[in-house]
This record gives structure tokens, C-alpha cells and sequence, in this order.
């Protein structure tokens, strides 16, 4: 098979302990069945690092992978997946984000960028088409994320040129540093910035002067059209524009899932006070977008008084702003918005580096935890001087930030106590929505293969609480209606194949899933009109499938079954008191046996089956599975 | 006459413009193929398409050594493939940056011949197709006045 079309056609690997850097052509059949992005990620890091490899080690390797229809007009086709063992929770590792890097990457001719090995000094990779030369790094070790980005850009006399960097935290070895594109573009999540660092690279910088063409320009051009107009017509479109994720806080307020004092309470007092709605009245001054995105949602805001005065920038998104207000008790909007800066600038992800603050704001709230412990810090809920103080110590690894650096499960360990009051799955720290107002996101949680998650699967149709949707998709009319127990494992079988999709074709899931755009009969389509390659809608599910599959087994691999697909034990048994997804828990159990059951997977391990594995042409995993003899 | 007027407090820098140009004039994808090109300052959120200002007095019509740059009828700034030789003249002497070599050849807005492309795709209303004298704004003009207006240094 030839070069398909869509795709650059190469992939980069880039070997920092010898310094050798080759390309290798794509294969076009791995292709088919990965699709792209994370798909392409989870298959060669299956491949190429084995169990038991050192996430901090040069062993590990950092992959980033973007889509076939990236650096093309295709709406929302912007992004990219960066794919290590994580150093958070030991399993797959993979984090995604838009904005600029990912077209770049495409245009210097690369699909696939590969990471391994260590180099001896700090330095950063800087790619200009065929030209991947590592630089020394003196001038920017040390630096923030912004002025990291100001450094290269200057050095190399080009403001077109894309980066990818880590901060300060990600040198210090915090577990959960991330990954940041046109600064604020936060790839952020199990703690790939903390391997970049590792490796001792600081950034990678991209320009690229290719061409993408597609296999039916044409149709393609008749499609995209197609899309544009669907998307500025759909329901979600002005909220989306005016608010972006940030709409989504005073939905969860009303639904009486917004996780407030670390999911002590469902609904916040100070919900409209810390709102999108305020946030765009009050603070914005500007949109800004991804790379050809129809609905330009990220926001510039700007404060013009008061402590914060002259703080500007981009974001935040729903679950930073979440994070650091309801989450820890905090009423005060400019507070989150310079919390969520220093996040940035650092180089932390603000869901784990809140996830910890939370927790530890609980525990001294309960008496659990002494001023002697913190430090001196008064972890009251929402007192801006702790928050603050916090950020920079945990980013600086100093005083109680140091506990907090690797992770909250580990915090627990350190501190011997507080374990049950941690809000994570598989030492991920979870986002913006408390379960026991969404079963569904519940069971997604329990299983996502990178740990605690919601956008492995996002059954965002669980809001529409409509049985007949259900009823009509999956014959289970529980699958669509938030508070009920049942068809929730087919739901999530479903949409974690249709996310899977999603981000290995690299579009936006606000857009693309979210609104209803691209299921899989059109997804293979704008695949074949773009690649050339013919791909039916089956195939195409099957591919989301495919690669759930392998990063499942990935986790299999480190020793991942059945009892690690759990929850925190608040939402097993502790239903919240007030609000509108007050009364009940989540039956875990019972889901997890119908997700196990509808994915093909061993109902008491939580494996998959032999057979399943056959199925998804992923002969070379079974010999993987415990207790397999062969 | 008519020209591609800018408004910078609209554009999201989503570089759509340089897609659906590149896609227009070469049914291929390329930032190199566009006759539009976005600068941007992501610290402050900056994002500004440029692109010829049709100028009345165009420089680079004096500038190219072989008389490959006119105007047409309608007072369009044109660039003829057939005798540029891609010595890039032009791009030095366009007071806009509004002018990229690619493949030899300079690459000069065409407004799609009356119909631009990329003002009909803009998803944020940055880019009007109107009459309007010409603009002498540059990017870190219309960046500055922004900032000022945010009260940011």
C-alpha cells in the first residue's frame, strides 16, 4: 500500500541517549487499525515499553500523536495525544489538547513523534521540517511555561513556531506536571510533562512548512461545509461561543452534582458568583480558538482591580474553574483565576494539584490534620493564602507541597491517614462531577484506562435523562437517565469505543461527540474522503475498541484487574445530603458486571478474554494475561 | 473600493483563513500555500490575519525586477506566475509582510477575484469584505491598541 493521503506518512523517533534521530514510514495497515493520535500512541508504547519499565527511567518513552485530518480545514482537527507510562499511577499514560502544536507537527511532515533514552544535559528538541537537531537547554531550564515558550521563540527568531513545554514542577519530579502548547493548552493529566523532564528535555518546538492533501478534495471541501453549517446551527453553539466549558458550572450547580468541599456537598452557595455566565459578563475581553475550529470557545479574560490587578490570559476551562472554587470552598472568581494561571505557569495539572489540596483542606476541616503537619498553613476552606502558598510549594516540592508533590494516594501513605477522603481512581485524581448525580460517569471512572477520568468515555447523553434514547440506542432505558443503576455498562462500552475514535482522529469531543456530529457511519466516512482508505462504520467502532482494548491490557500488563476498578468509598456509601442528585450511591458492583460483560471481558478479573483479544486482531497481547499458558 | 477589512478584536486565531486559501488555490493544505497568514501573541491572546492592503501605491510593483506585479481593472494587486521569478523583491519591499515566496513564486492576495474565500469562512465575523480605504495597520498596532483598551502592559 502507498502513502495514504491525510496523514504526513512518517513517524519521528528521536533516541536522546545516542543522540540518533530516524523516520520511520507509517504503516499504512497499523494505520487502519489505530486511526491515529492516541490510537497510535497506545499501540507503540504496548509495543516498544514493557511491564515493569521505570516511568522516570530513559527505559519510558514520551509519544505524541496527532490525527489524519489535522493541518487540514476539517473542523476542530487540532489536536494531539502525548502517550508515556505515567509516573502518576504506574499504567498507561495519555493526555490530549488543541491549540496550534499538532497542525505544526503535521505540516514539518510527522505523525508520530517518539521520545526515548535520556540526554546528558538539559536541553530541548527543536524540529524545523527534516531539520530535529537537540539544543542545549541552559537558557530555559528553570523557566516557567510562558517564559519558556518567549525564550524559544526568540532564540530561534520565529513566532510561528509551536511548543510543547514543561515547568518548573515537571524538573522538581511532581508527579502530575503536564505538557503545555501555546501556554495555556494544558495536556496536562497523568503526568507526561514529569516524563518529558525526566528525559531531561524541556520543550520540543515545531515548525513546519509541508503539505497535507487529501484523497477526495472535492468531497472533503462538501463535507467540511457540511459540518461548519451544522455546527453554527446546533442548540449548543451560542453557549458553547459565549462560555466554552465554563457553561457547564452552573448546570452542575442546578443538577446537584457540582463537587463541592471535596465532594462533601453537591451544590455551592457561591455557584453564580463563580460562574461562566460571570466570568463572560465580567472578565472577558476576547475569544480565541484552536487550530480551524468553527466554534472559537476559549475565552481571554483580563482583571482590572483589586489584589490580582493586570492578570490576563487564556482559559480557564469548567474544570480548572471548578476545581478552584467549589471544589475547596472558594467564592472568590479572581482567586481561581490566578490559582489557575500559576497552574499553568508552574506546569501542574489543576485537577491533581486541587484533588491534593482538597483532600488535605478536608482533613484539617475534620481536625485530622494539625497546623504542625501543614507546615503552619491554615487549610481552611477557600483561604486564598493557603491555595497560593500551596501551588508554589507543591510546584517547588518545599514544605507541606512536597508530600502533596507525588500524587494524593501517596500523600495518604506519607501522612499514614486520610487514604478514604482521597478523591481518585487508580491514583488519578477526578474532575468536576460527582457520580452520584451521574452513574454512568460513576462506571466510567471505575474503568477509564488512564485512571480516574471522564473523557474516556464522557456519556455526556446521561444529562438528556430520556429512557426512550436509551432504549433506542443500547434496548436499556437506564442508560440515559443519570440517577439510574442499569444499562450503564453498555453506555460506557459504547462511548469509550466512540471517544477512542474521537481522540485518535484528533477532532474536539466538546464538538464532535458532544454535539452529536460525528458517530461512527460519518467519522468512516471523513476518514475515507480524507486518508483514501476504505473504512466502514463497524471497522471504525471496532478501531475505538481496538484501542481501549490495548490500553486495558497495558494496565493488565503492570497488574490492573477487577478490584482496582473501583471508587471512592464516599460515592459507594455515603449519598449526598442536599440538592438534586441527593439520596443515593452508586451500585458499582452490578455496573461493572454488565461493562465487563458487554466488552467481553472476564466478569470476575476484569481481563479480556483470549477470544476478545483474537477478535480485536490483538493476537500479541494474550500471551499478557495472567495465568495464560500457552 | 472594496478591500478585506481586519478586526482584530474578532479574530480567535483559529487560521481557518489560511486553510480555506491555501485550499482555494491549490486543493492542498498549507500554511506555505496561503496568501493569508495569522500573527499572534498567545501571552496577551493577540491573533491578526494579514494579507495584502491593497495598497494604491503598491511598492513591490516598483520593487520586482520584472514587471510580474500590476494592478488589474479593478485596482487589484496581481502577481503573473508566468514571468515572477521568485528573486523575492517583493517581499522585502512590502511595507505589510503581506507577501510569502513559496515554491518560487510570490504568493499575492487575489480576493478570490471579488468573492474572497476565506471572509465568506471566518467563523468570528473578523474579516468583511467592504469598502474601505486603506489600512495602515499592522498587527502590533492593532495589538497595542488592544492592550491599551485591556489595561495590560
Amino acid at each position: 500500500m502507498s502513502k495514504p493521503y491525510g496523514y504526513a506518512g512518517k513517524v519521528l523517533r528521536i533516541n536522546l541517549t545516542d543522540n540518533k534521530i530516524t523516520t520511520e514510514p507509517l504503516n499504512p495497515e497499523e494505520a487502519k487499525l489505530f486511526l491515529g493520535g492516541r490510537g497510535l500512541n497506545a499501540y507503540k508504547l504496548y509495543r516498544e515499553v514493557p511491564a515493569s519499565t521505570d516511568p522516570m527511567g530513559p527505559e519510558n518513552k514520551l509519544m505524541i500523536a496527532t490525527g489524519p485530518m489535522v493541518g487540514t480545514m476539517f473542523p476542530t482537527a487540532s489536536r494531539f495525544n502525548a502517550s508515556a507510562k505515567s509516573p502518576l499511577t504506574g499504567i498507561f499514560g495519555d493526555t490530549n489538547a488543541g491549540g496550534h502544536l499538532a497542525p505544526e507537527i503535521k505540516f514539518a511532515g510527522y505523525d508520530q513523534i517518539i521520545i526515548e533514552g535520556k540526554t546528558e544535559k538539559p536541553s530541548y528538541i527543536n524540529i524545523a521540517d527534516d531539520h530535529v537537531e537537540i539544543v542545549d537547554g541552559k537558557k530555559v531550564w528553570g523557566k516557567t511555561v510562558f517564559e519558556t515558550d518567549r525564550i524559544i521563540k526568540q532564540t530561534h527568531n520565529d513566532h510561528r513556531l509551536q511548543t510543547l513545554i514543561c515547568g518548573p514542577a515537571a524538573e522538581r519530579g511532581v508527579k502530575y506536571a503536564g505538557l503545555f502548547a501555546n501556554q495555556t493548552r494544558a495536556a496536562s493529566r497523568t503526568g507526561m510533562g514529569t516524563v518529558m523532564a525526566s528525559k531531561n528535555i524541556k520543550a520540543v518546538a515545531v515548525r513546519g512548512t509541508g503539505t497535507i492533501e487529501v484523497a477526495e478534495p472535492e468531497t472533503f471541501k462538501e463535507q467540511v461545509l457540511e459540518l461548519e453549517k451544522e455546527i453554527r446551527e446546533h442548540e449548543q453553539y451560542a453557549g458553547r461561543r459565549l462560555m466554552g466549558t465554563t457553561r457547564i458550572l452552573m448546570m452542575a450547580d442546578k443538577a446537584g452534582f457540582l463537587p463541592t468541599r471535596n465532594y462533601t456537598q453537591g451544590t455551592f452557595e457561591h455557584a453564580e458568583k463563580v460562574s461562566g455566565e460571570r466570568l463572560a459578563a465580567e472578565y472577558n475581553v476576547k475569544t480565541r480558538g484552536c487550530f480551524a475550529c468553527t466554534i472559537p470557545c476559549s475565552r481571554i479574560y483580563t482583571i482590572k482591580q483589586g489584589p490580582y490587578k493586570g492578570l490576563h490570559g487564556e482559559g480557564p476551562e469548567y474544570e480548572s474553574l471548578g476545581s478552584f472554587t467549589s471544589r475547596i470552598g472558594n467564592p472568590d472568581i479572581e482567586l481561581a483565576l490566578k490559582a489557575n494561571d500559576l497552574c499553568n505557569q508552574l506546569g501542574i495539572d489543576a485537577l491533581c494539584t486541587v484533588g491534593c489540596i482538597g483532600w488535605a483542606m478536608e482533613l484539617y476541616e475534620k481536625g485530622l490534620l494539625s497546623k504542625d503537619e501543614t507546615g503552619g498553613l491554615e487549610l481552611n476552606w477557600g483561604n486564598p493564602e493557603a491555595i497560593l502558598t500551596l501551588i508554589q510549594q507543591i510546584a517547588d516540592r518545599e514544605g507541606f507541597g512536597d508530600i502533596l508533590a507525588d500524587g494524593s494516594v501517596k500523600a495518604a501513605e506519607k501522612l499514614g491517614k486520610g487514604l478514604e477522603y482521597t478523591v481518585q481512581v487508580k491514583g488519578m485524581d477526578l474532575i468536576m462531577a460527582d457520580p452520584r448525580g451521574l452513574k454512568g460517569f460513576g462506571l466510567g471512572y471505575a474503568v477509564a484506562t488512564r485512571g480516574g477520568d471522564h473523557l474516556r468515555s464522557e456519556p455526556f447523553i446521561e444529562l438528556s435523562d430520556d429512557p426512550s434514547i436509551g432504549k433506542k440506542m443500547f434496548g436499556a432505558p437506564g442508560a440515559t437517565v443519570r440517577m439510574a443503576d442499569t444499562g450503564k455498562g453498555k453506555l460506557i462500552n459504547y462511548f469509550e469505543d466512540w471517544c477512542a475514535v474521537i481522540d485518535a482522529l484528533e477532532v474536539c469531543k466538546n464538538i464532535m461527540q458532544n454535539m452529536m456530529l460525528l458517530e461512527f457511519p460519518r467519522a468512516a466516512y471523513a476518514y475515507k474522503i480524507t486518508t483514501g482508505i476504505e473504512i466502514t462504520p463497524e471497522e471504525t467502532q471496532m478501531a475505538g475498541e481496538r484501542i481501549t482494548n490495548i490500553e486495558r491490557m497495558f494496565g493488565i500488563r503492570e497488574g490492573i484487574t477487577r478490584t482496582d476498578d473501583t471508587l471512592p468509598k464516599r460515592f459507594i456509601t455515603t449519598p449526598l445530603k442536599e440538592g438534586a442528585s441527593a439520596g443515593t450511591v452508586l451500585k458499582l458492583d452490578q455496573m461493572l458486571d454488565e461493562y465487563y460483560q458487554t466488552r467481553g471481558w472476564n466478569p470476575e478479573t476484569g481481563h479480556p478474554t483470549p477470544q476478545t483479544l483474537k477478535k480485536l486482531q490483538l493476537e500479541y497481547a494474550i500471551p499478557h494475561l495472567p495465568n495464560h499458558t500457552d | 473600493m472594496k478591500r478585506i477589512k481586519v478586526k482584530a478584536e474578532n479574530c480567535a486565531g483559529c487560521r481557518q483563513c489560511e486553510m480555506v486559501c491555501s485550499f482555494q488555490h491549490s486543493k492542498k493544505f498549507s500554511p506555505s500555500l496561503a496568501r493569508v497568514t495569522v500573527h499572534k501573541d498567545d501571552r496577551d491572546g493577540l491573533d491578526y490575519p494579514v494579507m495584502c492592503h491593497q495598497c494604491s501605491q503598491c511598492p513591490p510593483i516598483e520593487a520586482c525586477p520584472t514587471g510580474a506585479i500590476s494592478k488589474t481593472a479593478e485596482g487589484w494587486t496581481w502577481v503573473d506566475w508566468q514571468t515572477c521569478i521568485g528573486c523575492g523583491a517583493c517581499v522585502e519591499a512590502c511595507k505589510y509582510d503581506a507577501i510569502k515566496l513559496t515554491n518560487e513564486k510570490a504568493l499575492i492576495c487575489d480576493l478570490c477575484g471579488g468573492d474572497p474565500e476565506c471572509v465568506k469562512r471566518c467563523p468570528t465575523g473578523a474579516l468583511e469584505y467592504v469598502e474601505a480605504p486603506e489600512s495602515t495597520e499592522t498587527p502590533e498596532q492593532a495589538f497595542n491598541r488592544l492592550r491599551e483598551a485591556w489595561n495590560i502592559e
